[in-house]
């Protein structure tokens, strides 16, 4: 026996691994190859390698380096070959694991705030960042605080039975939140700078846009000093805020018995950027608020020094502040509280 | 209120088109519904505020446009040819109550012919939309429009005894009016009447029996005014409004009336004829006491915000007609028109500076301040809650707040509720009392448009007669979570809404009241609980949910929100365990009709202070155990703050426990 029969088949045992590789396919048949080649026992790499004792010692050299390098070349195609099965076999089994991501994920019910209340809150905190304070009153109120103390005269429309629920003959549901002005002025002396939002009700058959129960809210400055252009400015303010930062105020002259001047505010429309639309009636604008300084009869009620305070008070109802945010054209879906309605607010 | 374009323009000259004269007017508060182009006219729709009669007329109105401008206003020119014949003669008028009519202007012109208009008049009128009847009715229309002073002209030889008393109507005093409407009248109404009869209901509508005919000879005219809330309480109260009663109830202009009466005489003369009568019988017994008004150079700064000047401030005063007596540099003494009803003092000065010198030319600025500001004293915990409730799965309602008092006493039926005089329907009578049936409603208004599976809550208001709280309600029915494809249907339970409410008290870190048995009518007895003042909750009575054809089960829960946010600890929090716990189980055999309250009171009576919980996990109504029996398997977690505890402490614990429920409750433990 020579070295050189001993390589021959060493390269003989190379190229038949090269051959058998080809069909390993699995872990299984790949742990069958290594055992047919490297097992300790019955290797065919391994029984070669048992000649090496037989061969004169001159030769051993050649030999043992050409088996380790058939033996390292074995291995690392196996590891190769095993890296390579190993992760086909991990991506079939994620493969069997895949779902159908187009199905619709398990939706836990969650509740909504009604749309009302997100408007209330959010003018309610406007208002509170620019320092003012939140009051609230009674809904069953008294003739007094509701007309009287309003400057609104005996025998004014507003206290018509026809525009106004009556519970007897002094006390009725609110028509307005500015019976809480009152009473707040009854309990403080200037300064005063305070809103009020609450529920009001009012005689009117249910439409889109009338309903005999409503919310508003109302604010109330008074102070030294306190001018029509503060008016101006804080609604402005106000109304950048809620709206956005593009958004114009307008005031128009018009006459509320509580103040005087009293206007209408009007905000530049928020659906046509005041271009003109359906919603605005082509003038851009829409009307919003009343306005205007406090009527200095008022103060009389509340033992105020007219002389020493002015102020200005304004009032919109929240409803129509969400119906123009969200875009609703039927207050009466505000009550109804159908959940396919509510369920559209966060 | 409908004006003319061209008829202003007979007053007072207009510079610009009548849509750039529409946007003048709303600048100074005469708001424009409506602007109609008419061939070569227009007509403005304007919406004139309750304290300005005096634009109630295109005098009136020509006069702010004068101010706009700075035009002369032109008021008519006539030339008025009276005959030798003194009206006094033939006729004579008093006024019995002159608290409700200041003065009353007559006129009497004879030998008039009746007959339709010359056509522009008609068309005067029929622009603006009023029918034209005769000559002497319309021109008693024309000047009104033209001048704001209702007229109404009657026929004279009607009249009984040549005289007109304006007095109260008397008790039971019936009148047929112009529209053919029999009228009761009683004394607080003011009538014209002759010397039998009420002949007109004064300033509202004219008697039909004395009305202009085709046969009528000779007029008499009347111009007169009237008591403001007279005339709107017998409008009212007759349901009657017209042009008159409309310009009268909100204040007509006492010094018109001779003028309107003479310039109405002379255009009857002008298109029917006749022979107006010297003089007009004036009536005067309450003459207008006349008002001034002082305006404070410095107010205009401090109250609108920036200084006006002088030339701006008079010429505004001049052209709406404002004398101004005193001027100084302290400011400006006005005399206030008599067309000005609405104007007392500086205030009202102020506003007529402001509208006319332009809302725009003043400046925006905020208030000076150096306070803060705050919310509503328990809206923190209101928002807190209401966090709470969205991630437990409610919506929030808002229903209306009235309701009908037999509904309102099924659920409180001793409360009294505020009733209302004149409510809109029989069944919204009363404010509601309680939350319960307006959350009902809303149920049954989602399950009518095919939705039942709900969860609802509402913080709102009942209404007793005295007083109004806030509460909280929450409901649900139908599923907890619909069959979908991934998973089973699963309905909301007791359990559901017990968990729910138990979350929630538990996130205000409420102690947990104990659990009482009385609970309202409308609860399942045998499925509901009182958790002390703070909480009311379980399943709505079938019977109850049947008064609103719900054939599911219903669940709701009250709190009283006050004593909720008031009971709620801000407690500090503990430190998470440094030891590991250890859980043991325990399954049980109890005799059926065991309480779990009761189980876990046996399992706490033992006061082992490692004992961190004690938690149910399976029940078995029947098995391989006696029918009188059921299976409770519980749990039990051990924890130490300061060691890890062994396996033969813990078996203690569990003997200790296991004793406790053998001797209380003869659990036995199930092999």
């Amino acid at each position: 026996m020579s070295s050189s029969d001993g390589i021959g088949r060493l390269r003989a045992i190379e190229r038949q691994f090269d051959r058998d590789r080809i069909s390993v396919a699995d872990l299984k048949s790949l742990e069958d190859i290594r055992t047919r080649y490297l097992s300790r026992k019955a290797g065919l790499l391994t029984l070669e390698l048992q000649n090496l004792g037989k061969l004169p010692k001159d030769q051993r050299a050649d030999f043992g380096r050409v088996a380790n390098e058939v033996k390292l070349k074995i291995e690392a195609s196996l590891d190769t070959l095993q890296a390579t099965i190993a992760e086909r076999e991990k991506q079939t089994a994620l493969g069997r694991e895949a779902l159908d991501v187009t199905l619709p994920g398990n939706r836990r019910r969650v509740g909504h705030r009604h749309p009302l209340t997100i408007i209330r809150n959010e003018i309610e905190d406007i208002f509170v960042s620019m320092g003012y304070t939140v009051e609230d009153g009674p809904e069953v109120e008294s003739t007094y605080y509701n007309f009287d103390a309003l400057n609104f005269p005996a025998g004014h429309p507003a206290r018509d039975p026809r525009d106004t629920f009556y519970v007897s003959e002094h006390m009725i549901l609110r028509t307005h939140t500015s019976p809480v002005q009152v009473r707040t002025m009854e309990k403080i002396q200037p300064p005063v700078r305070i809103i009020c939002p609450g529920r009001v009700f009012r005689r009117d058959a249910f439409d889109p846009t009338h309903s005999p129960m409503f919310h508003q809210v109302e604010c109330l400055v008074v102070d030294e000093g306190i001018t029509f252009a503060d008016l101006k400015g804080t609604l402005e303010r106000f109304h950048k805020r809620f709206f956005g930062e593009k958004t114009k105020t307008r005031l128009r002259p018009s006459f509320f018995p509580f103040v005087e001047p009293g206007a209408e505010v009007d905000v530049s429309c928020v659906f046509c950027d005041g271009s003109g639309c359906r919603v605005c009636k082509g003038t851009g604008w829409i009307e919003v608020m009343g306005a205007g300084m406090v009527h200095p009869n008022l103060y009389q009620f509340v033992n105020y020094d007219a002389d020493k305070y002015t102020g200005f008070a304004f009032g919109g109802g929240i409803d129509r502040y969400t119906a123009l945010k969200y875009n609703i054209n039927d207050l009466q879906l505000f009550f109804q509280n159908d959940i396919r309605f509510l369920g559209q607010f966060a | 209120m409908k004006v003319g374009y061209r008829w202003l323009q007979e007053f007072v000259d207009i510079p610009e088109t009548p849509q750039q004269l529409a946007d003048r007017f709303t600048n100074v508060g005469l708001a424009v519904d409506a602007l109609e182009i008419a061939g070569s006219d227009a007509i403005f729709e304007l919406e004139v505020a309750t304290n300005r009669p005096d634009c109630l007329s295109h005098l009136g109105v020509a006069r702010e446009i004068a101010a706009i401008y700075g035009s002369e206003l032109r008021t008519p020119k006539f030339q008025l040819r009276e005959a030798e014949h003194r009206a006094a003669d033939v006729f004579s008028i008093s006024i019995s109550d002159p608290d409700l009519c200041a003065r009353y202007c007559g006129r009497y012109i004879a030998g008039v012919k009746i007959g339709p208009s010359p056509d522009w008049l008609k068309a005067r009128l029929e622009l603006l939309g009023v029918r034209p009847i005769n000559n002497v009715a319309d021109v008693t229309n024309y000047v009104m429009l033209g001048l704001g002073q209702p007229l109404h002209a009657f026929d004279a030889d009607t009249l009984a005894g040549q005289q007109i008393i304006v007095r109260r109507a008397d008790l039971d005093e019936k009148m047929t009016t112009l529209d053919e409407v029999e009228r009761q009248l009683d004394p607080s109404m003011l009538v014209i009447a002759d010397a039998k009869r009420a002949v007109a209901v004064a300033g509202v509508m004219g008697g039909a029996e004395t009305e202009i005919s085709s046969a009528t000879k000779n007029v008499l005219l009347e111009s007169a005014n009237f008591d403001p809330l007279s005339i709107r309480k017998t409008s009212r109260a007759l349901g009657l409004t017209t042009e008159a009663s409309y310009r009268f109830e909100r204040g007509a202009d006492v010094e018109m009336a001779r003028f309107a009466c003479d310039r109405a005489a002379v255009l009857i003369e002008e298109v029917a004829g006749g022979t107006i009568f010297r003089d007009v019988i004036d009536v005067y017994p309450r003459r207008r006491t006349p008002v001034t008004a002082t305006l404070r150079r410095q107010k205009i700064q401090g109250f609108l915000g920036v200084p006006v000047e002088d030339a701006i401030v008079e010429g505004i005063f001049q052209r709406l007609g404002f004398n101004i007596t005193k001027h100084s540099h302290d400011g400006w003494t006005v005399e206030v028109p008599s067309h000005r009803v609405d104007i007392s003092r500086e205030e009202d000065l102020l506003d007529e500076i402001a509208r006319h010198h332009g809302f725009d030319r003043f400046p925006s600025t905020l208030p000076k301040w150096s306070g803060f500001g705050s919310h509503l004293p328990f809206e923190s915990d209101e928002r807190f809650l209401r966090s709470r409730l969205a991630a437990a799965g409610y919506s929030e309602t808002i229903p209306m707040a009235f309701s009908d008092e037999s509904t309102e006493r099924k659920v409180r039926p001793q409360i009294a509720p505020v009733k209302l005089i004149n409510p809109m329907a029989e069944n919204e009578a009363v404010l509601r009392t309680s939350l319960i049936p307006s959350m009902l409603r809303t149920i049954q208004w989602n399950t009518y448009h095919g939705i039942r599976d709900l969860q609802l809550y509402e913080l709102g208001k009942a209404y007793w007669d005295g007083g109004e709280t806030r509460s909280l309600i929450i409901a649900a029915t139908g599923s907890l979570r619909p069959k979908s494809v991934h998973e089973a249907e699963r309905e909301f339970g007791f359990y559901d809404i017990k968990g729910d409410v138990e979350d929630l008290l538990r996130s205000f870190n409420v102690a947990m009241q104990s659990a009482v048995n009385s609970v309202p009518a409308y609860y399942h007895p045998g499925r509901s609980v009182r958790l002390g003042d703070l909480v009311v909750f379980g399943e709505l009575h079938p019977d109850y949910a049947r008064d609103y054809k719900m054939r599911h089960r219903i669940y709701i829960a009250e709190f009283d929100i006050q004593l909720l946010f008031e009971s709620r600890i801000r407690g500090s929090i503990e430190a998470v365990p440094r030891f590991p716990s250890i859980r043991r189980d325990l399954s049980l055999l109890l005799s059926k009709g065991i309480k779990y309250a009761e189980v876990e009171q046996a399992v706490r009576s033992v006061a082992i202070p490692e004992l961190a919980g004690v938690e149910p996990f399976d029940r078995l109504e029947s098995g391989s155990f006696p029918e009188s029996k059921y299976a409770l398997a519980i749990s039990l977690t051990y924890q130490s703050e300061d060691r890890t505890l062994t396996d033969d402490e813990v078996d203690v614990f569990d003997r200790r426990i296991l004793e406790s429920l053998t001797e209380r409750l003869g659990a036995e433990l199930r092999q």
